[in-house]
């Protein structure tokens, strides 16, 4: 997966995102909290003005006009007492928003000083603090502000008051984990080193770190301030007559609720947009510092059908058919044409283009390339495992006489498992961290082929056995963590050949494993392989695996096949540049090694494929000629090769490191 | 397991002690001592004198609160500045009406915010998305005890289809009860699905991003078995840690919803002592509430270990 990542990484998420600017920027961006702020501070600017806007004086009583609708003279009705509520909602959002920030005040001035310190000092003033905060966070806010109220009075100043004590518990940890989170970073060391004092590192490290999540918490409490303020006016011990708050009128209207309902709407909606307006300014502030969010890999696979992205696609896609070859055994799964590409901001980038190959029963095609050329896509497009934003332009996929990519999302789902199995890289992460290995292994045979609960037991005793796994009957019922990263793959395997599947697609199975415990696992699923008589797919970015491994070996390079052919003919006599630079590169002891020695430069990045070979910006032998146009494959019987200069190449790279 | 259960309870006595010690310490902070609460304004000083007494506030402090704990762990937390009730009967008669208002809203706000936060992460950026994060954003946004008199105007004064006030005791008829639940438990739990829902959403996108998706899908596990069974398990785990807020939450709102309605539950009797000074009561409601929340804590603790086996083993 790391191949895809890095691919929409590279597309999606520019390593400037978190500077500053970018961050003004994205809040910008983001129209509903844009949108929000403006509402937000219309309201507030009402409500200081309120004096100049309100039509009567909030508390001028006509009994004879009480609960009337809305019309000129009062455009939002009175209420029970003939006040005029538009006016008494300006002058009560006065109070609550008073209420709201002299809370919010409070809270910061309490809990971010006492952070801080506890944070700097650690121990024993650390841990006393920390408890008292955990019994505070225990008694549910409301109740707290209510008993804070109930000891100190009732009233307006002691609810902020109550408020802000209880809400600076939230502000006191916020700072604290800051703190700590900056702590261990190493420029604090650093300036404690160099002999800062406590009081410097702090204002100069970490009230710049803190102050951004900081802002986002005031923001939000304030919404809570506001809902729990009216509350508490409500219940009538918040703010007490002749004043009115939000909270109050509702009180009121309460208690005429069955003769009018009107009366109740107008503060209540203005409670809900603020307090909206507040909680989106707060999250869009929030995302707008943080990082991207990973693209999901759920996805339904669909063939593309949009003609306008499918006429975004650029005109120069080589269109090279090496179909028309006959394949000695009949193919288990014949790949034709396949070309993939990514959605980005409704521009199609193609990822894979035009790639062709045939897997026979009992054998193995090596996918080879470095990082970023397409392999595993391919190899998970297959099952039908694209992950969004990716999707199929061309080709089609025939597993078994049936093209793939014309079954629906069942169908599909019972080949996958039953006659495809998938083998991942990094085992660890492809286990599920809640459930038994033994669920795990059950699962498919129990979906596909409805053994009871008791068999499907068994036969993953059975499983596990066969892939080697030592004492299956206690470690059945174990979690993968219990497991070390070769024995997880081995449940991997067990996994993706419960149902005995005809082919097996394994994606670099062995990268995140020891070097020892990789040829372990190499020779488990060669035997397997042979045992069973299964094709196999192999993805991978090592030679040597390849020629330990595979009968044939497709070379892919920026998402094009380069070379294909037998193992044999591609050992002994690599046509094209970037083969035999693989060659010279074999990165034996070093997994995740992406470097190729001998050549410079990187495989280009998605949408950045030169027009001419692709391969020819890092290319020793590039011609204008290589430039020029797409180059097309070429054939030395059943050995291909996508390169103008294989007859006349370089004298001492003939076949020297074969 | 029964010795995982007896570890954690050990461990919530010193959570408790303190949370007493706050709780009493409650009355330092009232305007006047309680025994001048008590005798009210006028008395005289021989009254007030003899209400100390009475009260023991004439002893040392850490007297005074070896005795009302003490008297807490045995289950008596006093009387009443202003009634002869004792906290504990006053608490125990309310008690369960606040509890199965908050059990049934918490009920509803499950299945309401995990629902729609399931929808909305699986058919993530379509109109259910939308919908439900929009509807997620003004919920959190609603006081409950609004959309309460929102639900009242609407269904019990308008349509007449429940009674607008009122709690039916579960001894006396269960249906009553469920029926005169349903309108201030719908509110509240409403208002708890937003939080809810938007944490349920944001899990289980992160869930179904994960390599572990993709091998159940790998081994051809149908699209709604990976969610329902595999997916949601996984996911979770934060739900729990937010599902520990929304009790506290639910508690607290449910004090201002019980008005509406005009249900007698620990609200009343809270805002009752509110406005009285009435620290015995308060401190009581405190304690018994802090103890409830722990318990349900607990419970949410187990459950985590369930959904996260790393952390049953540690």
């Amino acid at each position: 997966m790391s191949e895809i990542a890095v691919e929409g990484g590279t597309v999606l998420a520019p390593e400037e995102m978190r500077e500053s600017s970018s961050v003004w920027r994205r809040l910008r961006a983001n129209r509903a909290a844009m949108v929000a702020a403006v509402v937000l501070i219309l309201i507030l600017a009402a409500t200081i003005f309120a004096s100049l806007l309100a039509p009567y004086s909030p508390d001028k009583q006509q009994l004879l006009n009480s609960l009337a609708s809305p019309s000129k003279a009062h455009w939002l009705g009175t209420d029970d007492k003939g006040r005029d509520t538009y006016s008494r909602l300006l002058f009560a959002g006065r109070v609550a928003f008073e209420v709201s920030f002299l809370s919010v005040g409070i809270a910061v001035l309490v809990g971010v000083p006492i952070g801080l310190f506890v944070g700097l000092r650690g121990g024993w003033w650390d841990r006393i603090v920390m408890r008292v905060v955990d019994a505070i966070m225990t008694i549910p806010p409301l109740v707290s502000i209510l008993a804070l109220v109930g000891v100190l009075g009732v009233g307006i100043r002691n609810t902020a008051i109550a408020l802000g004590v209880v809400f600076s518990t939230g502000f006191l940890r916020l700072t604290r984990g800051e703190v700590l989170a900056v702590r261990e970073e190493a420029f604090v060391d650093a300036a404690r080193v160099t002999g800062l004092s406590n009081r410097r590192i702090m204002w100069r490290h970490i009230l710049p770190v803190a102050a951004p999540p900081l802002i986002v918490q005031a923001t939000l409490m304030l919404g809570a301030a506001m809902l729990a303020e009216a509350g508490l006016s409500f219940l009538g011990v918040g703010v007490q007559v002749p004043d009115a708050s939000w909270g109050s009128m509702l009180a009121s209207a309460q208690a005429v609720a069955t003769i009018n309902t009107f009366v109740a709407i107008p503060p209540g909606l203005a409670i809900l947009v603020s307090v909206l307006c507040l909680n989106l300014v707060g999250d869009g502030i929030r995302d707008a510092m943080a990082r991207d969010a990973p693209a999901g890999l759920f996805s339904r696979r669909r063939r593309l059908r949009v003609a306008g992205l499918l006429s975004a696609i650029p005109a120069n896609q080589p269109l090279v058919r090496v179909g028309d070859q006959v394949a000695s055994p009949p193919a288990l799964l014949e790949v034709s044409g396949l070309s993939i590409g990514f959605v980005v901001n409704s521009r199609m980038l193609p990822a894979v283009s035009d790639i062709s190959f045939a897997v026979a029963a009992g054998e193995t095609v090596a996918l080879v390339g470095e990082s970023g050329c397409g392999k595993t896509i391919t190899a998970l497009t297959i099952p039908g495992l694209l992950p969004p934003p990716g999707t199929i332009t061309s080709g089609t996929i025939t597993f078994g006489g049936n093209d793939l990519l014309d079954l629906d999302a069942t169908e599909m789902s019972k080949v996958r498992g039953r006659d495809i199995g998938m083998v991942f890289q990094e085992p660890g992460a492809c286990l599920n961290p809640a459930f038994t290995v033994g669920d795990q292994i059950a699962a498919p045979l129990r979906t596909h082929l409805g053994l009871s609960k008791r068999a499907a037991r068994a036969r993953a005793i059975e499983l596990m056995e066969r892939v080697g796994i030592p004492n299956p009957e206690r470690r059945i019922g174990q979690f993968p963590h219990e497991f070390s990263g070769g024995m997880a793959q081995r449940v991997m395997i067990a996994i993706a050949l419960a149902c005995e599947p005809k082919l097996l697609i394994a994606d670099e199975p062995t990268t995140a494993l020891d070097v020892t415990v990789q040829n372990q696992v190499l020779d488990l699923i060669a035997s397997l392989r042979d045992e069973l008589g299964m094709g196999v797919v192999f993805v991978t970015h090592d030679l040597a695996v390849v020629a330990d491994l595979a009968d044939r070996a497709v070379v892919l390079y920026a998402g094009q096949v380069v070379e294909s052919g037998p193992v044999a003919a591609i050992f002994s006599d690599p046509k094209h540049p970037y083969t035999r630079a693989l060659m010279r590169s074999v990165p034996r002891n070093e997994p995740r090694s992406t470097d190729l020695v001998g050549i410079a430069g990187s495989v280009p990045q998605l949408g950045a494929w030169p027009v001419g070979c692709r391969f020819a910006p890092r290319c020793e032998l590039a011609t204008d000629e290589c430039r020029a146009l797409p180059i097309q494959m070429d054939r030395d019987g059943d050995h291909e090769f996508r390169c103008i200069h294989v007859r006349d190449r370089l004298p001492e790279a003939v076949g020297s490191q074969a | 397991m029964g010795k995982l259960l007896a570890t954690r309870l050990i461990s919530l006595l010193p959570l408790l002690f303190l949370v007493s010690l706050l709780t009493f310490s409650l009355t330092a902070l009232l305007p006047q001592e309680p025994a001048a609460l008590k005798v009210g304004d006028n008395a005289t000083p021989e009254a007030l004198h003899e209400a100390r007494k009475e009260l023991g506030t004439d002893r040392p402090w850490v007297v005074q609160y070896g005795d009302w704990a003490g008297n807490a762990v045995t289950g008596d937390l006093g009387h009443s500045y202003f009634s002869s009730v004792p906290v504990t009967r006053q608490i125990g008669d309310r008690i369960g009406i606040t509890l199965s208002l908050t059990a049934v809203a918490l009920l509803i706000s499950i299945i309401v915010g995990v629902g729609a936060g399931i929808l909305a992460a699986v058919y993530r950026g379509s109109p259910i998305d939308r919908v439900a994060t929009v509807g997620a954003s003004i919920g959190t946004a609603t006081p409950a005890f609004w959309l309460a008199m929102f639900l009242a105007s609407q269904f019990a004064v308008r349509w007449h289809i429940f009674d607008a006030t009122g709690y039916v005791r579960p001894s006396e008829s269960i249906s009553g009860w469920l029926k005169s639940l349903v309108m201030p438990a719908t509110a509240l739990g409403l208002a708890g699905a937003a939080t809810l829902a938007r944490q349920t959403r944001s899990a289980m996108i992160g869930v179904l991003g994960r390599e572990y998706v993709r091998t159940a899908l790998a081994s051809g596990l149908p699209r709604r078995k990976v969610i329902t069974r595999y997916a949601l398990k996984n996911a979770l785990g934060p739900v729990l840690t937010v599902l520990g807020f929304q009790v506290t939450f639910l508690i607290g709102s449910s004090f201002v919803v019980e008005k509406v309605f005009g249900i007698e539950g620990l609200g009343s009797l809270a805002v009752n002592a509110v406005l009285r000074h009435d620290a015995p009561v308060i401190q009581g409601l405190v304690i018994v509430i802090a103890i409830v929340v722990v318990v349900v804590n607990l419970l949410l603790d187990m459950l985590y270990g369930w959904v996260n086996p790393k952390v049953r083993a540690s």
